[in-house]
């Protein structure tokens, strides 16, 4: 029960960050991936088939904001849960840098995979915002080991 | 459990999942039909908590406002008043030049009849994915809105149309720069016919323009305004101003227009709330 209520305050953050900055400065929605960021969070805590629901869900709210076709965002969310859980088993992902570089590659992969998948179905370009979206894998790496950071040791506290 | 059997079956998961994902995309294909009842249901769930969200923090910017922000008010008072002293001079002029073509009784009919179909609405989200295509306005079915009803600026200048999916109280705008939309125009001095398309990145583009058209019938800085002939937008909005007339090998010439309504200060809106068909038959 505590883990979903967790799970359901990490959405809500990512859900109000989402719908301010969308009025705000959507700029901001391409540099940060919070949603993603979420769902790598708790595939790490509670492994892949978690990680791949919860995916799932942050996906479709993801494709909710994009007004894009629904399915897209959540697959790759899926995949990008389901890989973060298995690789967090695999490798000890508990060192800052090594954290970082973990994100990056994970935040790279969802976007590749976003990418190959909205131009199949959607043959359209995709909103760069003038290249921000390039920059997003670092952006969100950076801020989420920071936050994974402080997560962890607020965790460990509670638990002593 | 053995390891592998738990890998095999967190694997199966996943797969389970991936499948529901391309059954959901494989629902919504081919694009641009009427919305499918799950992203309704999708758009009628999520909408009234991005609604609530954007109400809240507009609340809190009214009470800094109001209770706060109190310097300047009577400068921008007096600032004001002399702006609807002007406003009121230029309302009596053109009423009387109205009146020269139209009897007093038809003139209040119709500002009568404007005010009556006019419903004021807010914007209280954009596409993540692309800004110039689609935003989110504040009224719904509740609100008596349906497809295809106009969406103005609040200077009157066209904004897009409602489009699908619409919920009780929220409802997707197509803007005039989302490269799907398209709209039936003229120019304003010759009314040379086009039709108007977004290019998907803030501008427009009037296409089907003869490249045989003299300039003197085209010309840039000219006002585009809707002609009607596609039988959603009502004849006579203004829409833009051409920036940009070239010409290549092709057929026709590739004219860029700037529309008038301002992407930063999309905040009020206004919708015209006679559906086309309603319109037209008048």
């Amino acid at each position: 029960m505590r883990d979903f209520i967790k799970v359901a305050i990490g959405i809500l953050i990512a859900f109000l960050f989402y719908t301010i900055f969308s009025r705000v400065s959507p700029s901001v929605l391409l540099l940060f991936n919070i949603l993603s960021l979420v769902v790598i969070y708790f595939a790490v805590e509670k492994g892949e088939v978690f990680g791949s629901c919860l995916g799932a869900a942050c996906g479709l709210i993801h494709d909710y904001f994009s007004f894009g076709v629904y399915g897209v965002g959540g697959l790759a969310k899926t995949a990008t849960g389901y890989l973060a859980g298995y690789l967090s088993r695999k490798i000890d992902i508990g060192p800052p840098l090594r954290n970082f570089f973990f994100l990056v590659v994970l935040i790279i992969f969802e976007l590749i995979l976003w990418a190959l998948l909205y131009f199949f179905i959607v043959p359209e370009s995709i909103n760069t915002g003038g290249g921000l979206i390039f920059i997003q894998p670092l952006s969100t790496a950076f801020l989420g080991s920071v936050v994974f950071f402080f997560m962890r040791k607020l965790t460990a506290k509670s638990k002593y | 459990m053995p390891l592998f059997l738990k890998e095999r079956k967190n694997l199966t998961i996943l797969i389970a999942l991936i499948f529901f994902h391309f059954l959901l995309i494989s629902m919504q294909v081919p694009l641009g039909e009427k919305a499918s009842l799950f992203e309704k249901t999708v758009f009628s769930v999520f909408s009234p908590l991005r609604h609530g969200i954007v109400s809240f923090f507009k609340g809190i910017g009214k009470v800094w406002t109001n209770y706060f922000y109190l310097r300047n008010v009577k400068s921008q008072n007096k600032k004001m008043e002399e702006e609807i002293f002007f406003l009121r001079q230029e309302n009596n002029l053109l009423r009387n030049a109205i009146q020269r073509f139209q009897s007093e009784r038809e003139l209040q009919e119709r500002l009568l009849e404007m005010h009556e179909n006019i419903l004021s609405a807010q914007v209280i989200g954009l596409d993540t994915s692309s800004y110039y295509k689609t935003v989110i306005i504040n009224r719904g079915t509740l609100d008596g809105i349906k497809k295809n009803m106009v969406v103005l600026d609040k200077n009157g200048n066209l904004v897009g149309r409602i489009i699908e999916p619409i919920s009780l109280k929220e409802a997707r705008v197509q803007l005039v720069t989302d490269d799907a939309s398209g709209i039936g125009v003229f120019s304003q001095k010759k009314s040379v016919p086009g039709i108007l398309t977004g290019d998907g990145e803030g501008q427009c583009l009037l296409k089907y323009v003869l490249a045989t058209t003299r300039p003197d019938e085209i010309s840039e800085g000219e006002d585009v305004i809707t002609s009607g002939y596609d039988r959603i937008y009502p004849p006579g909005i203004k829409v833009g101003r051409i920036v940009s007339i070239t010409s290549d090998a092709s057929l026709h010439k590739h004219i860029i227009v700037d529309p008038y309504f301002d992407f930063r200060y999309l905040d009020q809106v206004a919708v015209i709330m006679k559906s086309p068909t309603e319109i037209f038959k008048d």
